[in-house]
């Protein structure tokens, strides 16, 4: 096989807003392609931002981002976002919401329909399918947006902070729901996150992020697929030791 | 009938009792303060003689086509300069400028271009309602939360569908308080445009009877505009209720 181009490869990128210091500086990451990547720092440390600069959304001030060898000048369709809010159209059904994405560029058909059935049923939330997101919780929401951004079915998937709205039975049901599909799909997913558990538990690999920088990056080798017992066994605290002991200042220099 | 409205009613019949009491008791001229009961008679007479119903026709004809007028327009402009930043940077110092402009203090030179009658009248109207659409598009067409906008543009949605699809709908809480404020000030303007240039309707009776000292009649033709003005209001409100009914779900009132 040709040396195939990973999904993303971001290049010493760095990134600014508008007359302030650098946010992101100089961060290097590739993702080959259907692997899930997770990202973890604290808060305000520059995750949403590389996120967007990874979608497309915001250039890079510095450095390169590119997608399948081919640097990213503008967001593609072939990638889905789900935002840090679940950022719903109030004024649409549940059903509607989770539509948009086709709807936006062919008419929606049956089939279409079917397909937003099953994800809603999938994340939980099916008997909701014709209320208006202002009737819906905050996981529901969010929960909508994630079957939002899976609709479409797209190569890559980035997510920010998609089930920290959730309790922690919902989250490991579709942190396995995610799983699944994403290997079904054969998906590429960037994941950001706050917990550390949840980074362990999903990815091949994580990178910890603090000011704007990648201070660690770890593979995570865990048995697949994963299940929720695992989460109990040695290796699996190791890592997560690991991980926790990257993000708190004393131990950055080491690792 | 909840007891805060049970209230009110009482405390408007004390008011006009109270009114009327004094009235006939100082024996005031009812060139100064009309009697309730007279004002009662003369509206009543007014509306089943019939010698009111073309004055409200032509008074709510003006308002209503001055209202669409100026929504329209104030609409679309208001669009165009959401839309096209160009056009917003060089127009916004005028548009602020023209919004202190007493825009009834044009109503003479509209009489100039446009004569005597509905036309003048309808165009100082539409004049009054244009700003607020103007604004509260502008507004509303910006207050899209930045993340609705990525994900429009991360869905790949045209400039057309994002303006339709996403900027419109998100600020149409917004453009209705604009109509709302602008019907309103429809009925305001239909009737001081006719004080200045009115030959019939409501604004230009209130003149006649002036003309002729009939405070009686002043009075009866206030409770007439008031009446119309409540109407439209009402009207506005069910329109607004009816165009957001999906944006109220969910929303607690
Ligand atoms: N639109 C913006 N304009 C200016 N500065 C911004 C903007 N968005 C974010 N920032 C700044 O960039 C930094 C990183 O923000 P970012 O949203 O990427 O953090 P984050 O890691 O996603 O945080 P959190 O975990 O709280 O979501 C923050 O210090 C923030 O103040
Ligand atoms: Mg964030």
């Amino acid at each position: 096989m040709p040396n195939s181009p990973n999904f993303l490869d971001i290049h010493a990128a760095s990134f600014a807003y508008g007359g302030g210091g650098d946010v992101v500086s100089n961060v290097g990451w590739s993702i080959p392609a259907g692997a899930l990547h997770c990202l973890v720092g604290r808060s305000g440390c520059g995750k949403t931002t590389l996120l967007k600069m990874a979608a497309g959304l915001l250039q890079p001030t510095a450095g390169s981002v590119q997608m399948l060898g081919k640097d990213v000048a503008a967001p593609s369709r072939n990638v889905g976002f789900v935002f840090q809010s679940p950022s719903l159209l109030e004024w649409r059904t549940v059903l509607d919401n989770v539509l948009l994405p086709i709807s936006l560029h062919q008419t929606v058909i049956q089939a279409d329909r079917t397909a937003a059935e099953e994800l809603l049923e999938l994340v939980g939330i099916k008997e909701h399918t014709n209320r208006y997101p202002r009737q819906l919780s905050g996981g529901q929401q969010s929960r909508v947006a994630l079957a939002r951004a899976l609709i479409t079915e797209p190569a890559g998937l980035l997510m920010d902070e998609p089930f920290a709205a959730l309790d922690a039975i919902t989250r490991e049901e579709l942190q396995d729901d995610l799983l699944q599909l994403a290997t079904i799909r054969n998906t590429t997913v960037l994941f950001v996150t706050h917990d550390i558990g949840e980074a362990v538990y999903l990815a091949d690999r994580v990178a910890v992020m603090d000011a704007g920088r990648i201070v660690f990056s770890a593979d995570i080798d865990l048995p697949r697929p994963r299940n929720q017992t695992q989460r109990y066994s040695t290796a699996f605290n190791a890592a997560c030791l690991d991980l926790r002991h990257a993000m708190t200042p004393t131990r950055r220099a080491v690792a | 009938m909840t007891r805060a409205s049970m209230l009110s009613l009482a405390l408007f019949v004390a008011l006009l009792a109270l009114w009327e009491g004094f009235v006939r008791l100082t024996g005031i001229s009812p060139l100064v303060i009309p009697a309730p009961s007279a004002v009662l008679i003369v509206l009543w007479e007014g509306l089943t003689v019939g010698f009111l119903w073309p004055h409200v026709w032509v008074t709510a004809v003006e308002t209503l086509l001055g209202f669409a007028l100026g929504c329209a327009i104030g609409f679309v402009a208001g669009v165009l300069l959401g839309e096209v930043d160009f056009l917003r940077r060089l127009l916004w110092p005028y548009v602020l400028a023209s919004q202190v402009v007493p825009k009834l203090a044009l109503g003479p030179i509209f009489i100039v271009w446009f004569g005597f009658g509905m036309t003048s009248t309808i165009v100082i109207t539409a004049l009054i309602c244009f700003f607020p659409l103007l604004e509260n598009t502008l507004t509303g067409l910006q207050s899209v939360p930045p993340e609705k906008r990525d994900l429009f543009r991360m869905l790949g949605a045209s400039r057309r569908q994002t303006l339709l699809r996403l900027k419109i709908p998100s600020g149409l809480p917004v453009i209705m308080a604009g109509v709302r404020v602008a019907i309103v000030l429809a009925l305001v303007g239909a009737v001081v445009g006719e004080f200045i240039g009115g030959d019939a309707g409501l604004g230009a009776s209130i003149i006649a009877a002036q003309g002729m000292m009939d405070s009686t009649l002043m009075f009866a033709l206030f409770i007439v505009i008031t009446a119309l003005g409540m109407l439209f209001y009402q009207l506005t409100i069910l329109f607004e209720r009816w165009l957001l009914s999906s944006w109220m779900k969910g929303k607690e009132t």
